[in-house]
């Protein structure tokens, strides 16, 4: 009968205990290079493209995650021998109306900009993939979108490495 | 006799205005200088094959030949600066909807210029700055005169405007 008991209670005890999934391991990298964005055959306007781009190497760089942030095009990260890239390509954009969202807010006027984000390291192999949505709801104007986008990439960067 | 002092003093002030300088326009920085803080007011000026806008004390200078592209956009967005922002938000909480037809009467129609440069580092670099309407496409001229590269117009860009 002890036995018995011995057994519900350790039975009961893994059943309550969440399920423990591997962790998956931590990317490693001292730099990072942010590429421009590639927006294919998505009709988005220019300061979008750019903003995104501007805003990712402000936010990465203030998340002091990587000794050293460069921009598409720097000389100098081909000198870093564990240098990650980042890779931004748009997928879906619509452009809202911010005097729409204040207007009537949710319903109408958002604007959203999909994406995928993707690392890369040196050898060119790929590290990481994952479709992130940059949003402005309410207040704020249509390039907020760029900000919020910017913000959750970076979350990721934060979490992957 | 009071008429003709009414007109001296009318002439007066006029001259006056007239001896002013050319103030640049004011200009938003919306992102991508380094030195400038975001959505800080300045002047640009384009003198000597070198882009320059100014906040307050601060400064930064962009080498017209070393722009790749310019891009002019536009876009309806809120009036009034931090002030306008201000009494919008204390509007938000007022009764009848009042908040609201505060954001039709502060709408305001922006120039977006898009600038595309390369630092001395090769790095690439975007700057968006806010004008007032009518302004991008004469600043992108200007710049283009003083030596910046850009591709061909993008027409389908301009007056996508949604009010």
């Amino acid at each position: 009968m002890k036995i018995s008991l011995g057994i519900f209670l350790t039975l009961s005890a893994a059943a309550l205990l969440p399920a423990q999934t591997p962790a998956t391991p931590k990317l490693h990298a001292s730099a990072i290079q942010i590429e421009l964005v590639d927006v294919g055959d998505v009709s988005i306007p220019a300061e979008f493209r750019y903003a995104i781009y501007e805003r990712l190497i402000e936010q990465v760089r203030d998340s002091r995650k990587f000794e050293k942030v460069f921009r598409s095009g720097d000389k100098a990260a081909a000198s870093v021998p564990d240098l990650v890239t980042l890779h931004t390509s748009v997928e879906a954009f619509t452009e809202g109306s911010e005097m729409k969202r204040e207007l009537a807010p949710v319903v109408v006027g958002s604007t959203k900009v999909d994406v995928t984000a993707q690392v890369t390291g040196k050898d060119g192999k790929t590290l990481l993939t994952e479709k992130v949505a940059g949003k402005v709801r309410i207040f704020g104007e249509n390039l907020g979108a760029t900000n919020d986008l910017a913000k959750r990439i970076t979350k990721l960067l934060v979490a992957s490495f | 006799m009071k008429p003709n002092v009414l007109l001296a003093i009318l002439m007066g002030v006029g001259a006056a205005l007239a001896q002013q300088p050319d103030q640049p326009p004011n200009v938003r920085h919306v992102i991508g200088l380094d030195k400038i803080k975001r959505n800080a007011n300045g002047h640009l000026t384009i003198q000597n094959g070198v882009m320059q806008f100014t906040a307050k004390k601060t400064e930064a200078r962009v080498p017209a030949s070393s722009i790749e592209d310019i891009f002019v956009g536009s876009e309806t967005t809120q009036g009034g600066g931090t002030a306008g922002r201000v009494v919008k938000t204390a509007a938000i909480a007022a009764p009848f909807g009042t908040g609201k037809a505060l954001t039709l009467l502060m709408r305001t129609k922006v120039d977006i210029l898009t600038v595309v440069y390369r630092g001395a580092d090769g790095g690439v670099h975007g700057v968006i700055l806010a004008l007032p309407k009518g302004l991008a496409e004469t600043t992108r001229t200007q710049l283009v005169a003083a030596g910046a590269h850009t591709s061909a117009p993008q027409p389908e860009l301009k007056d996508r405007t949604k009010p």
